[in-house]
C-alpha cells in the first residue's frame, strides 16, 4: 500500500518535473515543409528556394522569431529534395502533412510542380505559399489553399511588348517559341493577344519540347521568316543553347528576350559576352525603395544574400524568402497556427516587403509588373518599366561579328 | 530553297555529332553484349574534363580531345577490370542494373563535384560560322563533324586491320576459339570497354563545345545513342555514321515541316521502323 502511494507520488512528481522543464516547449518551433529540386534536371533553380527559405528564416528567428498570440516561436524547416520529380514531389507534400505534422507549407520551384503539389494543400486544407510557380493555371483551379508570389505567367511580356512599340526602328514580325509546359504554355497564350493588340505580325508561333537541345531548325527558320523580335519562353538549358546556336548559324534578329535566365548571374557566366543584348524580365530588381521588416530593404537583402551564399539572388530567391515572410506574418495577424485560420489571414495579407507588397488577388496569385532588363556588358540593367524607359536599350541589336 | 538547304546543313552536321556519341555505345554493345546505360554519364564525364582542361589550363577542346579520350579510356578499363567483368557473361538484365546503377552514381558524384551550374566550353571561334552565300556552315559543328568521320573510320580500320582489332572481333564473334588461339579475354574486354569511354569522353569535349554542360545531360544522350546504334547497326561502325546522320536530317526535318514538338516523336518512330523491317540495323547484315 504504503509503496503504491509511494509510487503513485513518484510518478506525479516526475510528471511535475517533466511538466516545468517542457515549459518552453509551450513555445515548440513552427514547422514549415517543402520540397524542392535540390538535384536532377531543376537543381539549378530549385536549390534558390532552399537557399531562400533558410535565410528568411534565420532572419526572422535572429530578430525574436514568430509572435502567437503572446508567445514567441522560432521557425523551422523541414526540407525534402524531390528529385526534380512531379511524382515524388507529391508524395513528399503528403508526407510532410500526413506525417510529419508540419504547420504550414512552403511551395516547390516551378509550375508543373506548383500544379500538382497544390492539390495536396487543398485536399489536406493546409495553406501552401510559393513562390516558384507562376502559371495561371495554378490559380484557375478556384483552390483556396494556394498562394503565389510570383507574377502570372500570362503577363510576362506585357511590358517587352509595350516596349517594342517605343523603339526605334520599331520591330513589325514577332517569333513566339515556347516550351511544352505549363508555365511556357501559359505565358504563350497570355502573349499571343497582346502582340495582336500592339499590332505586330507574328511570322512564327512555334512550341517545342522541353529539354530540346537542338535549336538550328528553328532558326534558321527564324532568319528565313525575317523575324525582328524573337520571344522564347523556356529553360535556362533549352535559352543557353539557343544563344549558342544563334551565334554559330549568325542569326542576329534586331532583339530578343528570355522569360527565364537573363536575371540570373550564372546564366551570364555560362555565355560570357555572348549573354550582351539578350532581354528578359524581372519582377523583382534589389532597390532601396522596397522596405522589409526583417531585412531593412531589399538592398541589404541581397549584399547579405550575396555574403552568405556566394551568389547574387534573382527574382527567385526573393520571392522565396517573400514566402516566408508572408507565412510569419499571418501566422502574427491569425494568432494561431490554425491552418485555416491561417489561411484567411493569407488572403488578407497587405505588408511591404523586400520582394514588393504582399497582397493576394482573389485566386490567390500576386499582381507584380514586370521590369525589362537586358544584359549590357556582363551587366543586367533595368530597361523598361510601367513608367517608361528606365535606361536606353542596346538596340537593335548588331550582327553577331559586328560585336 | 535556302531554308531547306541550312536545315539539310544542320541535319547532317548534328548527325556527325550524333555519331560520335553513340560510336562508343555501339562497339561495347556488340563486342561485349553490354547496353552501357552509363554511356551518357561518361559522355557528361568527358565534357567537364575537358571544360576544366579548357578553363584552367587554356587547353582548347579540339587540342585536348586525345588527352581527353586517352584519360576516360584509363577510366574505362578500371572500371571494367574492377566492376563490369563481374557481368561480363552474365544476362542481359545484370548489365542493365549495374550500368543503370553506374549512371546514376555518375549523376549525383558529378552534381556533389561540380554543382548544378551550368558550363559551356565556350573558345573564341566556337560560335563562327562560314558563310556560303546565304547559307550558314557552323565552324565548330562542322569541326565536330570531322571528328566524328575521322574517329569512325579510325574504329573501323583498327577493327578490321589491326591485331588487336581482330583479336577484339574474335572474341566478341567465339570466345572459345579466340582464347584457344591465345586471346586472353579479360585485358581484351577491358581494352573495348576503355575504348568505348574513350570515345565518349572525346564526344563529350565536342558536345561541350556545341551545347551545354550540366550533370544530368547523360540519360537523355544515352537515349539517343541507344536509338542510333540500333538504326545503324551494330557489325559495323559506318552504321554509326549512318544511324547517327539519318537520325539528325529527320530530326532537323520534322522541326521544320511538322513541328518542333516533333522531333522526339520522328527518332523513335525511325527506331521502332528500323527494327520491324531491318532488325540487325540499316548496314547490318540480314539474317
Amino acid at each position: 500500500m504504503a509503496h503504491t502511494v509511494l509510487r503513485t507520488s513518484g510518478a506525479l512528481l516526475l510528471t511535475l518535473v517533466v511538466t516545468l522543464l517542457g515549459a518552453p516547449a509551450f513555445a515548440q518551433d513552427i514547422v514549415l515543409g517543402a520540397s524542392v529540386q535540390l538535384t536532377g534536371p531543376v537543381a539549378n533553380t530549385g536549390r534558390y528556394y532552399k537557399d531562400a527559405y533558410e535565410f528568411a528564416i534565420d532572419k526572422i528567428n535572429a530578430a525574436g522569431g514568430v509572435k502567437v498570440g503572446n508567445v514567441k516561436h522560432k521557425l523551422a524547416l523541414k526540407l525534402y529534395d524531390n528529385q526534380s520529380d512531379v511524382n515524388l514531389s507529391v508524395r513528399q507534400y503528403t508526407q510532410l502533412i500526413s506525417q510529419d505534422k508540419v504547420n504550414l507549407l512552403l511551395g516547390p520551384f516551378a509550375s508543373n510542380f506548383a500544379l500538382a503539389d497544390s492539390a495536396v494543400s487543398e485536399k489536406y486544407e493546409v495553406p501552401m505559399v510559393e513562390g516558384g510557380g507562376a502559371s495561371d493555371q495554378i490559380f484557375a483551379r478556384k483552390f483556396k489553399y494556394i498562394f503565389g508570389t510570383l507574377a502570372p505567367a500570362s503577363n510576362y511580356f506585357a511590358s517587352t511588348i509595350d516596349m517594342l512599340k517605343q523603339l526605334n526602328p520599331a520591330p513589325k514580325t514577332v517569333a513566339l517559341l515556347y516550351a511544352d509546359d505549363a508555365f511556357d504554355v501559359s505565358v504563350a497564350k497570355g502573349t499571343k493577344p497582346l502582340i495582336e493588340k500592339a499590332g505586330l505580325k507574328t511570322v512564327i508561333d512555334e512550341r517545342y519540347t522541353s529539354n530540346a537541345s537542338d535549336f538550328n531548325s528553328l532558326l534558321s527558320q527564324i532568319k528565313s521568316a525575317n523575324a525582328d523580335a524573337v520571344l522564347v519562353a523556356g529553360h535556362e538549358t533549352e535559352i543557353l543553347n539557343f544563344v549558342r546556336q544563334a551565334k554559330s548559324l549568325a542569326v542576329a534578329p534586331k532583339m530578343y528576350s528570355f522569360t527565364v535566365g537573363v536575371p540570373s548571374e550564372d546564366f551570364r557566366k555560362a555565355l560570357g559576352k555572348d549573354a550582351d543584348y539578350a532581354f528578359g524580365m524581372t519582377a523583382w530588381l534589389p532597390s532601396a525603395s522596397l522596405k522589409d521588416r526583417w531585412f531593412g530593404d531589399a538592398v541589404q537583402f541581397a549584399a547579405a544574400y550575396k555574403a552568405k551564399y556566394g551568389y547574387d539572388p534573382d527574382y527567385h530567391a526573393a520571392s522565396g524568402a517573400a514566402d516566408v515572410e508572408a507565412l510569419a506574418e499571418a501566422i502574427e495577424n491569425a494568432g494561431t497556427l490554425d491552418p485555416k485560420k491561417v489561411r484567411d489571414a493569407i488572403a488578407k495579407l497587405n505588408f511591404p516587403s523586400l520582394y514588393g507588397t504582399i497582397t493576394f488577388a482573389e485566386n490567390g496569385q500576386i499582381s507584380l509588373a514586370q521590369t525589362v532588363i537586358q544584359v549590357q556588358n556582363d551587366k543586367v540593367v533595368a530597361i523598361y518599366g510601367g513608367k517608361g524607359f528606365i535606361e536606353k536599350p542596346k538596340y537593335p541589336m548588331p550582327a553577331w561579328n559586328a560585336r | 530553297m535556302d531554308l531547306l538547304a541550312q536545315v539539310l546543313i544542320n541535319g547532317v552536321l548534328l548527325g556527325g555529332l550524333y555519331a560520335v556519341m553513340a560510336l562508343g555505345l555501339a562497339l561495347v554493345w556488340g563486342v561485349l553484349n553490354i547496353v552501357n546505360l552509363a554511356h551518357g554519364a561518361f559522355i557528361m564525364l568527358g565534357a567537364y574534363l575537358a571544360w576544366h582542361l579548357y578553363t584552367y589550363l587554356g587547353i582548347d577542346p579540339f587540342l585536348g580531345l586525345p588527352l581527353t579520350a586517352i584519360i576516360m579510356f584509363c577510366v574505362g578499363y578500371a572500371l571494367q577490370r574492377g566492376l563490369l567483368n563481374l557481368v561480363v557473361r552474365a544476362p542481359m538484365f545484370n548489365t542493365l542494373l549495374i550500368t543503370f546503377g553506374l549512371e546514376v552514381v555518375l549523376t549525383y558524384l558529378a552534381q556533389l563535384a561540380f554543382s548544378a551550374d551550368f558550363r559551356t566550353i565556350n573558345p573564341p571561334y566556337a560560335g563562327n560560322g562560314i558563310a556560303l552565300g546565304p547559307l550558314v556552315v557552323p565552324l565548330a559543328r562542322l569541326m565536330a563533324f570531322g571528328v566524328a568521320a575521322v574517329l569512325t573510320v579510325g574504329v573501323w580500320i583498327f577493327l578490321l586491320r589491326t591485331r588487336l582489332g581482330r583479336a577484339i572481333r574474335a572474341t566478341a564473334q567465339n570466345l572459345v576459339a579466340a582464347r584457344l588461339y591465345g586471346v586472353e579475354p579479360r585485358h581484351l574486354y577491358a581494352v573495348t570497354f576503355g575504348i568505348g569511354i574513350g570515345l565518349a569522353g572525346a564526344a563529350g569535349s565536342l558536345y561541350g563545345t556545341v551545347s551545354q554542360i550540366n550533370p544530368y545531360i547523360g540519360a537523355t544522350l544515352t537515349a539517343k545513342c541507344f536509338a542510333i546504334s540500333i538504326i545503324g547497326g551494330l557489325d559495323n561502325p559506318l552504321g554509326v555514321l549512318v544511324g547517327g546522320l539519318v537520325l539528325g536530317l529527320i530530326e532537323s526535318l520534322t522541326v521544320l515541316y511538322v513541328g518542333a514538338t516533333f522531333g522526339d516523336v520522328a527518332s523513335f518512330g525511325i527506331l521502332v521502323l528500323v527494327l520491324i523491317v531491318r532488325p540487325s540495323g540499316l548496314l547490318g547484315k540480314t539474317a
